[in-house]
């Protein structure tokens, strides 16, 4: 997919907002924590609107290219932040296998039709993959993963 | 000499050598994970240390952090992830020859590299320790913030398209290291309020969030793996004694790498992080064809992992000497020096030499062992990347990238943290701002930001405080390269503006995009 | 801001949570305990936790994972703390002075308060100390102070943090003396042995750690505590110079506020336990080692802020 945009103005405007996003909250820090951010702020905030004045004057790119499909970009894009958001509530455990066989489904969806016995015959797979992740995560490497209401 | 070939025979006993290589392979699959580094490698195997002798404790340390600092080249050829902070330049041409259908040859390119490299190192550390260490510590806030402007002049040829969107992604990147508690004043700042946000963003996250992410984005909504198939892979494969013939042929490259690898490693705090991002653009500066890099030139994967092999034993210069760690996974090593109520300093290499010299061996011997163990393990991963449909890569890298990042601080909002970068990432890479430049900031903002204040606070008596910045002679040499770096980066770039030279700028397609 | 309200109504409340205690809970320990560390790892807070790991489980009979959940130089892993682990003695966390002093004051944001737990108990404290290297002009505290009175502010002296323990008995000492000095502020001892070593400051003040480790290219100065350490037997006390500066850094473990009596004493003897066990290793490095339990919490406590809380105030 093709979207036209103007890519200089679109980084400036980006990073005047980002400037602005951390130039508001700075009024009661100390003068030696905030001397190096402001300076910083300032370069930032020059940088882009020189970047918009090039954007109006000499564009270097007025177009971008999403290449694939823009429907399953931002589906999986969700569906990350999903797995992050459940992991907290169902555990790390539930919640990745769930999302590993959604993602798998979805994915494969693409070349061939995913048939229920070809998911049957990718369970053990995925199992032995997320279990063995699993169990050298907390019982190798003892880390805490999160358990939520089950595990 | 006497007491470094009794050490080398303590060494070559069966039960070390097994140490080493166990150790190299844990390492290996600890760095080729993103998210979990050397540092955090050293810190599970403490425990089991206090078991052993010092000598076999010591050992398995090197070993391992050896081998992790390696590992993370194996990502960032086949899936274009920096798994250790250290890779983040292999990236830049390992990944573009995997997608050429070269990955074994980066791999293998890789390997060597980080084997001269490692040996380089302990050769340095050997007979160099004295004299570096005090080098080492000629580096002082002002110098530091040199260092810092000096790495942060890498923006302009890190940014191959346009150099105020690389300079933005540099600010957005030193910014991005102000949030949390700040390095002198000790208060918390950009916070909004949130009090986790307090432990500001960890390089590795945002590290992870800006590679990782978009390129797994990219693979799943262009319905594709991370490498091309087995197929155009066979024709390809070029025999190692080719790759070796072609690196040794030109030793330029790896001599100088080497070299800026060992620099850089012994200035504290600066540490592995930018020494491959150095070596990577001073072997693009010389060569004769720049501009084939970045589009899967095999001399700069093994600039980037020559430097950064030489930095594991290089670091412990000024740790071995002086007790000052000078990479993060160092300050482990340090415990358990003291543990065993060894204190770093010159007795370390007289009264207890047999042990100091064992350990340097030893991690002489791990750099060897990387040559076996890493062309076997590069063939397996390879084929294993290869071979898995991108249905089951996707979820697979995810998860080991939320595992990876969970595990760095325990932490679920790092994961958030992460995920939220990866996804601006993404976008951002689209208007042609690149990750790297981001992370460059990342990196070096903190030392700026430490350097800069510290030399002010200190200058607090003198009419004009930030005169103080350019008062020693090494500063004032660093300031000099800065300018120097500054200069040869924009001259060439403004001279194409003026049509004077031939253009530059043909290329545009980055390495994520398809092609 | 003020504790001392704060304080009061919490202990009553503490109180009132011992005497609900006694529920079915005579078993303890019988799951794994974690023990939270809020640092990096490699920093002396993990390598004492590392040391105190195989002892406690021994003396537990359950296993103790150590976990790192660093940030914030602390405040992330405190605030999580305080705000979700459960009273059961199962989840223990280190805890630093002055850090759970200083923070709560100097953030608005630090997400946890001084007194929002129970300290089990100090096991060790790190004395504050002024280093200076062998070249350097001062021989005794007295030469730093004639100096300093003749040239106000020159001196520069590092040290690890802002409005650490470090930094906060350095204001002290300038105040008893009545001199200028100026700190500078670095991020932990490795940085600093460096600036002292290369000589981008004129001394350091650090904990007698530093002063162990570097005993062959430093003098000491002066060290912050009631009577000299044993690792640094040269070394006199500020106060025997005629200045009351005692202070440093105290670790200790803490537990959530209502946890039951039992199992708080249960951990104490464990911690008293595992200190009497790694003293010969902890000593010589220059640690002092501490059984601070109880009602000395809340001394210690009380004195440090008393120390450090208007200095804290004032710089707010």
């Amino acid at each position: 997919m093709i979207v036209r945009l103007n890519t200089d103005i679109a980084a400036g405007v980006l990073g005047l907002v980002f400037g602005a996003v951390l130039w508001f909250p700075r009024a009661d820090i100390g003068r030696l924590s905030i001397i190096f951010p402001r300076a910083i702020l300032l370069i930032l905030t020059l940088i882009s609107v020189a970047l918009i004045v090039k954007g109006f004057i000499k564009p270097s790119g007025r177009q971008i290219e999403i290449t694939g499909s823009p429907r399953r970009l931002v589906t999986v894009m969700v569906g990350f932040f999903l797995w992050w958001g459940l992991v907290e509530v169902l555990g790390f455990l539930l919640t990745t296998l769930i999302a590993f066989f959604a993602l798998t489904w979805y994915l494969a969806r693409v070349e061939t039709v995913v048939t229920w016995q070809r998911m049957l015959m990718w369970s053990p797979i995925i199992l032995a993959l997320v279990g063995g992740f699993y169990l050298t995560f907390t019982e190798v490497l003892n880390v805490r993963l999160p358990t939520g209401l089950f595990f | 000499m006497e007491m470094l070939l009794e050490a080398l025979t303590s060494l070559l006993t069966f039960e070390s050598i097994l140490t080493v290589l166990v150790g190299v392979s844990a390492g290996l699959f600890i760095g080729a994970m993103p998210g979990l580094t050397a540092t955090m490698a050293l810190a599970m195997l403490l425990p089991f240390t206090f078991s052993m002798e010092a000598l076999q404790g010591l050992i398995a340390l090197g070993a391992v952090y050896m081998g992790s600092i390696y590992g993370g080249a194996f990502t960032a050829i086949l899936i274009n992830t920096p798994g250790t902070p250290s890779s983040i330049a292999t990236t830049f041409d390992g990944y573009p020859m995997a997608r050429q259908g070269r990955a074994y040859e980066a791999l293998a390119a890789a390997t060597i590299a980080s084997v001269v490299g490692g040996i380089v190192g302990v050769i340095f550390l050997l007979i160099l320790a004295p004299p570096l260490a005090r080098l080492a510590v000629a580096f002082g806030p002002s110098e530091m913030f040199w260092v810092a402007m000096l790495g942060l002049t890498l923006v302009a040829s890190l940014s191959s398209d346009s150099l105020l969107k690389g300079l933005l992604g540099g600010c957005i990147g030193i910014l991005l290291s102000t949030i949390g508690v700040s390095p002198v004043g000790g208060e918390s700042r950009f916070t909004f309020g949130y009090p986790p946000l307090q432990g500001g963003i960890e390089l590795i996250v945002a590290l992870i969030g800006l590679f990782v992410i978009p390129e797994l984005l990219t693979m799943a909504a262009e319905g594709r793996g991370a490498l091309p198939g087995g197929g155009e892979l066979r024709k390809k494969e070029v025999s190692i004694a080719k790759i070796a013939k072609h690196i040794f042929s030109k030793p330029a490259n790896l001599i100088r790498s080497c070299l800026i690898g060992q620099v850089i490693a012994i200035i504290p705090g600066a540490g592995g992080n930018v020494t491959s991002l150095v070596a990577y653009n001073e072997a693009r500066r010389f060569s004769k064809d720049p501009k084939s890099f970045g589009k899967g030139n095999i001399d700069g994967v093994v600039a980037s992992e020559s430097s950064n092999n030489v930095m594991v034993a290089g670091s412990m210069v000024p740790l071995l000497t002086l007790g000052i760690p000078g990479a993060p996974p160092d300050a482990i090593i340090l415990g358990v020096l003291l543990m065993h109520g060894l204190r770093p300093g010159l007795d370390l290499f007289t009264q207890s030499g047999l042990l100091t010299n064992g350990f340097i061996l030893s991690m002489g011997l791990a750099a060897l062992l990387l040559l076996p163990v890493g062309l076997l393990g590069g063939r397996v991963i390879h084929r294993v990347v290869i071979r898995t449909p991108y249905y089951f890569l996707v979820p697979s890298i995810a998860m080991v990238t939320i595992l990876g990042t969970f595990a760095l601080r325990n932490s679920m909002l790092d994961v958030g943290i992460m995920l939220i970068l990866g996804t601006a990432g993404y976008f951002l890479r689209l208007i042609g701002i690149q990750a790297a430049p981001i992370v460059l900031g990342l990196i070096l903002g903190g030392i700026a930001e430490e350097g800069y204040v510290q030399t002010l606070m200190a200058a607090v008596v003198d009419p004009i405080p930030w005169l103080r910045l350019v008062s020693n002679p090494l500063s004032m040499v660093l300031a000099g390269m800065v300018l120097l770096g500054a200069a040869t980066a924009l001259v060439p770039m403004w001279l194409a503006r003026k049509g004077l030279l031939d253009k530059v700028e043909e290329e545009d397609s980055d390495s994520g995009g398809s092609s | 801001m003020t504790f001392t309200y704060k304080t009061l109504a919490m202990s009553v409340t503490a109180v009132a949570a011992m005497g609900l205690a006694g529920l079915a809970q005579a078993e303890y320990p019988e799951e794994d305990i974690t023990y939270i560390i809020p640092f990096d790892p490699g920093g002396e807070s993990d390598v004492t936790a590392r040391f105190q790991e195989p002892i406690l489980e021994e003396e537990l009979g359950v296993s103790v994972n150590v976990t790192h959940r660093p940030g914030g130089g602390g405040a992330v892993a405190w605030s999580e703390f305080q705000n979700s682990a459960e009273p059961d003695g199962y989840e223990i966390i280190g805890v630093n002075i002055p850090h759970i002093i200083g923070q709560p004051i100097q953030r608005n944001d630090a997400g946890y308060e001084t007194d929002n737990w129970r300290i089990v108990t100090f096991f060790h404290s790190t004395p504050n100390a002024l280093i200076v290297s062998d070249d350097s002009p001062y021989d005794t505290l007295e030469d730093l102070v004639e100096d300093a009175k003749e040239n106000p502010e020159a001196i520069t002296l590092g040290g690890s943090g802002t409005y650490s323990a470090n930094h906060l008995d350095m204001l002290r000492f300038e105040k008893e003396a009545g001199i200028d000095l100026t700190y500078i502020p670095f991020s932990g001892t490795g940085p600093l042995k460096g600036a002292l070593e290369g000589g981008h400051v004129a001394g350091i003040f650090n904990y007698t750690m530093l002063g162990t480790e570097m005993a062959d290219s430093v003098k000491v100065l002066a060290v912050a505590a009631e009577e000299r350490v044993k690792a640094l037997p040269d070394a006199p006390t500020f106060k025997e110079q005629g200045y009351d500066i005692v202070g440093g850094a105290y670790r200790g473990v803490a537990v959530p506020k209502d946890t039951p009596d039992e199992v708080v004493e249960t951990l104490e003897e464990a911690f008293a336990e595992a200190n009497r066990q790694i003293t010969e290793k902890q000593e010589p490095l220059g640690f002092v080692m501490e059984y601070i339990t109880g009602d000395e919490v809340d001394e210690v406590m009380a004195m440090l802020r008393e120390a450090y809380g208007p200095i804290l105030e004032d710089a707010e």
